[in-house]
């Protein structure tokens, strides 16, 4: 047997969820499970009480609602990436989905699991940041809306409480110029990124950068926005020296550390050179140059 | 000490129901293994990394490395053992299988299985995969050996023949599916259609 003893709970209900989690020793959240349950057998967690989410009614939505593109709690990556809606508006979603682990795990995980589980190096964090996204919680006190800016604590630490869990994460809805991308560099498939580089742009009616979002994937302690990028980018009319500049900017706001993938440098220079393949797509994809 | 959670569940497993009482922590892979008794599902990396364990659950391709067998509840669960008992199957083996074997997809033989059921979900979804596509569908299933040609000739080979199969059966929908392809095929080649 490799996971330690735990009794499994499986709610029908976000409200019976929220109880259980008041109400049980010990417990822990399981979605789709591609890395909670290594963890678990691992042993690395030892949760007396598992809350497995999978059959709770309404959390499977991907849709455009009120304003938001809303993603539910047990949409998988591969929910993502048969997405119409997704391939048509969302290029960074539809970048990310397919670079995420291999298929078999894009099958049965989460893209709220990956974000509540806040590795530095999970891609979808980046993603949710340039999408100026948040994160939306059910706990004993009702709803709560946290920004993606400050979601992300410290590795596998969130801003979540230990009463809540997540019922879905939200982008505001793409408008026409909008164009967004996300470009990860990985030694082999299915390897988390050594460098990824979330892209949104919204232009306005002059063909300007009216917003812009970058998010940064395995170069800092948490994913992280780099405002540097954003600001060289608002305001500006685009063209090649624009996107060399933000992509400097993205890499003086990365702070990786050396690893047996390259040392900080070549991912500061991967940082640059990615910032700005992914603008050029998100630009294009936004009807711009 | 108190005796560790269980559960009892329902699987239907290779179109046999299998009733069975289970510790809450048993990965499905281990009662597929230990339980069933269907040790062609294989364990080989211990860390969801290797494919070794896929099974197709409810039509989908799954680590059951990754998964608790209570969370499985209620599912279907087709393992390599059930391959060669499918309608398409031919007196022996399933046409993947025969595929493994002509066109020499394995040498070791340990990651084959996973690379089966990986297989199977991908032509179950896209009858007709290109190389990238067989490609993309098997990057879960690490093989040391074979260097992967051969795995992706043995795919190409039971989609073949699984495209006639279906044709004997008056598949006409796949039929006219190839024809269309085909037709496209040749007019971007600037050919006559086939």
């Amino acid at each position: 047997m490799k996971a330690a003893p735990f009794a499994r709970h499986a709610p029908q209900s976000v409200d019976e969820a929220v109880d259980l989690l008041a109400s049980t020793d010990d417990p822990t959240l399981l979605a789709g499970g591609q890395s909670m349950v290594p963890i678990m057998r691992f042993r690395l967690s030892t949760p007396a009480n598992v809350i497995d989410l999978n059959e709770v009614e309404g959390l499977d939505h991907l849709e455009e609602d009120g304003g938001q593109l809303r993603i539910g709690a047990l949409v998988r990556h591969a929910d993502v990436q048969a997405s119409d809606l997704i391939a048509d508006r969302y290029g960074s979603f539809a970048d990310t989905a397919p670079v995420v682990a291999d298929p078999q795990i894009r099958n049965r995980g989460t893209v709220v699991g990956s974000i509540a589980q806040a590795d530095p190096k999970g891609d979808w964090g980046s993603v949710l940041l340039a999408h100026d996204g948040e994160v939306v919680t059910r706990g004993p006190d009702g709803e709560r809306t946290i920004a993606a800016d400050d979601f992300f604590v410290l590795p596998y630490d969130t801003d979540l409480g230990a009463d809540e869990l997540i019922t879905e994460v939200r982008v505001p809805a793409a408008s026409d110029r909008e164009g967004s991308a996300y470009h990860k560099l990985k030694r082999k498939v299915g390897d988390y990124a050594m460098v990824g580089v979330a892209a949104r742009v919204v232009l306005d009616g002059d063909g300007a950068i009216e917003d812009a979002g970058v998010g940064m994937t395995s170069v800092d302690i948490t994913n992280a926005r780099s405002p540097g990028a954003e600001d060289v980018l608002e305001g500006a009319v685009p063209d090649a020296d624009l996107l060399k500049r933000a992509g400097e900017a993205a890499s003086e706001d990365a702070n990786p550390e050396s690893d047996e993938h390259g040392d900080a440098a070549y991912k500061e220079n991967m940082t640059r050179v990615l910032t700005q393949r992914a603008l050029a797509d998100a630009l294009d994809r936004a009807g711009g140059s | 000490m108190s005796a560790n959670p269980t559960s009892e569940i329902t699987l239907t497993v290779n179109g046999t129901e299998e009733t069975l009482e289970i510790e809450d922590r048993r990965l499905l892979v281990h009662a597929i293994r230990e339980d069933l008794d269907l040790t062609g599902t294989h364990i080989g990396c211990d860390t969801g990394n290797c494919g070794a364990c896929t099974v197709v659950k409810d039509g989908e391709a799954i680590k059951s490395c990754l998964m608790f067998a209570s969370q499985a509840d209620g599912s279907e669960i087709l393992t390599v053992e059930g391959m060669e008992e499918l309608p398409e199957a031919g007196e022996e083996l399933h046409p993947i299988q025969a595929g493994f074997k002509e066109k020499h997809g394995l040498q070791c033989g340990f990651c084959t299985p996973g690379m089966i059921m990986a297989s199977k979900a991908l032509l179950d979804a896209n009858a007709n995969p290109s190389e990238p596509e067989i490609r993309t569908a098997i990057s879960g299933n690490l093989c040391r050996c074979t260097g992967y040609q051969n795995i992706v000739s043995a795919v190409e080979y039971a989609a073949d023949e699984l495209g006639q199969t279906a044709a004997a059966d008056g598949g006409f929908l796949d039929d006219l599916e190839a024809a269309v392809e085909d037709h496209d095929t040749a007019r971007t080649d600037g050919g006559e259609p086939s």
